[in-house]
């Protein structure tokens, strides 16, 4: 009977299990995180059905963005950073554009019509983003291989390409150097 | 009694670790044989309607002289690829209209919102990139093949304003402005089915929030314009576009008007 409790009480707890699979953070602070402060902790799935947690995004350069696709400026942002992602990928830079408060559809859609291939998480209620002191979109955190928010960029900033550069140039000087004569600048 | 409930425990558990809300559902791409070209789908569970469409070994659509085309002329791109897979999108091309078109290095992006009976269906988009040889390769789409919507209000719009103002708590403290208006059709997912409703969409911004450097956010508010009942209250963050320095001083209230929202 002991034993059958016990079962019962895993049951359960793996019903229980899928609630941590929204995008859900563990403290609760609701302003902008402090430049040189550690990154506000978050539990969340992307639209491919992966698990994203500070813990496993230590080790990486990572740049948390957070975007709707009815925000004109976030939308020609992005393949200029999935360009970056492209290349630096395998080097340590992770980008995670979480979508606030839209369906799985919508960002999936958005993201297929880009063609950008970055992890995009999904905040449906938009929890994330107000515990990351979100107040305009899209807005950028550059968050350090130790998880230390070393930059936050507010507002459309990268669709000067030159701006996403610098930022990545102090992490991946070698790689960027070597490749500053194949950049294209972005055609108005 | 113990023996007999293990596996059946073991079977629920199975079923649970492999529902996609685990993660590990795949991809649920289906691939399809199109007059003869072979397309890999992805749908929306709900419509049937494809989310995202991409050629298999070939391009959903090749532009010839792309490099020659205008602006304009790379926007009429749009209804030639839903003319082209009209079965498979089950809407027509005089249903959409142009979201935005832009070059970003040496690709096109171009996007369009579905309509129904002119009015645009809310978060609804087709769109894809066009690369510098004039070819498209894949399609995303959030799109409705049959939409049941009333095609006239029954609210006037007068009515409809008042009641999205009084959503708004200290409306006239705040000095609320609105800021945006329009006729939509907005889609409600339900399990099984999808509610249209059509409304007047409001967004209201507190004089504040207009600012760039502001935190202050504003609100959405959907009347249905049938019933008068409200559909939709959502707090709303704003778009920027521009970006506020490290050393930015706020000016003083009412001297700048921010870009985003010409």
């Amino acid at each position: 009977m002991v034993k059958l409790k016990f079962l019962m009480f895993i049951f359960i707890g793996l019903l229980v299990f899928p609630m941590a699979f929204s995008c859900e953070e563990k403290t609760g602070k609701s302003s902008l995180p402090k430049l040189g402060t550690s990154a506000i902790d978050f539990n969340c799935e992307d639209l491919k059905g992966r698990t994203w947690n500070l813990d496993k995004v230590r080790g990486k350069i990572v740049l948390l963005r957070f975007w709707a696709d009815w925000c004109p400026y976030c939308r020609y942002e992005m393949p200029i950073i999935d360009k970056y992602y492209r290349i630096l990928n395998k080097e340590g830079f992770l980008v995670l554009a979480v979508n606030v408060k839209q369906s799985a559809e919508v960002a999936l859609a958005f993201t297929a019509q880009l063609d950008v291939t970055f992890p995009v998480p999904l905040d449906p209620d938009g929890k994330m983003a107000r515990r990351y002191g979100v107040y305009a979109i899209p807005t950028n955190f550059l968050i350090d291989r130790q998880g230390i928010v070393q930059e936050i960029l507010i507002g459309e900033v990268f669709r000067k390409e030159q701006v996403l550069k610098d930022l990545l140039q102090g992490y991946f000087s070698r790689r960027l150097g070597a490749l500053e004569k194949s950049f294209p600048r972005r055609v108005a | 009694m113990i023996k007999s409930s293990i596996p059946l425990i073991i079977i629920f558990t199975l079923i649970l670790v492999s529902s996609p809300i685990f993660g590990s559902g795949g991809p649920d791409y289906e691939t399809v044989n199109f007059k003869g070209q072979k397309l890999s789908l992805k749908r929306d569970p709900l419509t049937r309607s494809p989310l995202i469409i991409r050629g298999v070994d070939s391009k959903l659509l090749e532009i010839r002289n792309f490099s020659k085309l205008s602006r304009k002329e790379i926007t009429y791109t749009g209804p030639i690829l839903v003319n082209k897979y009209k079965s498979l999108l089950q809407i027509a091309s005089d249903q959409l209209k142009l979201k935005g078109a832009e070059k970003i290095s040496d690709t096109w992006y171009v996007s369009y919102w579905q309509t129904f009976h002119g009015l645009i269906i809310y978060e609804s988009s087709l769109g894809y990139a066009i690369d510098s040889s004039g070819c498209i390769k894949s399609l995303g789409a959030l799109i409705y093949p049959n939409v049941k919507a009333p095609i006239a209000s029954k609210v006037s719009h007068d009515e409809a304003l008042k009641i999205g103002q009084s959503q708004i708590k200290d409306f006239k403290k705040l000095r609320c402005i609105l800021l945006a208006e329009s006729v939509l059709i907005y889609p409600v997912r339900k399990k099984n089915s999808i509610d249209f409703y059509r409304v007047y969409a409001f967004n209201f911004f507190p004089k504040e929030a207009l600012h760039p450097a502001s935190v202050v956010g504003g609100w959405a508010v959907f009347i249905d314009t049938q019933t008068a009942k409200k559909v939709l209250y959502e707090e709303l963050l704003k778009p920027l576009g521009c970006c506020i320095p490290e050393d930015f001083v706020p000016p003083k209230p009412g001297e700048l008007k921010p870009k985003w929202l010409n």
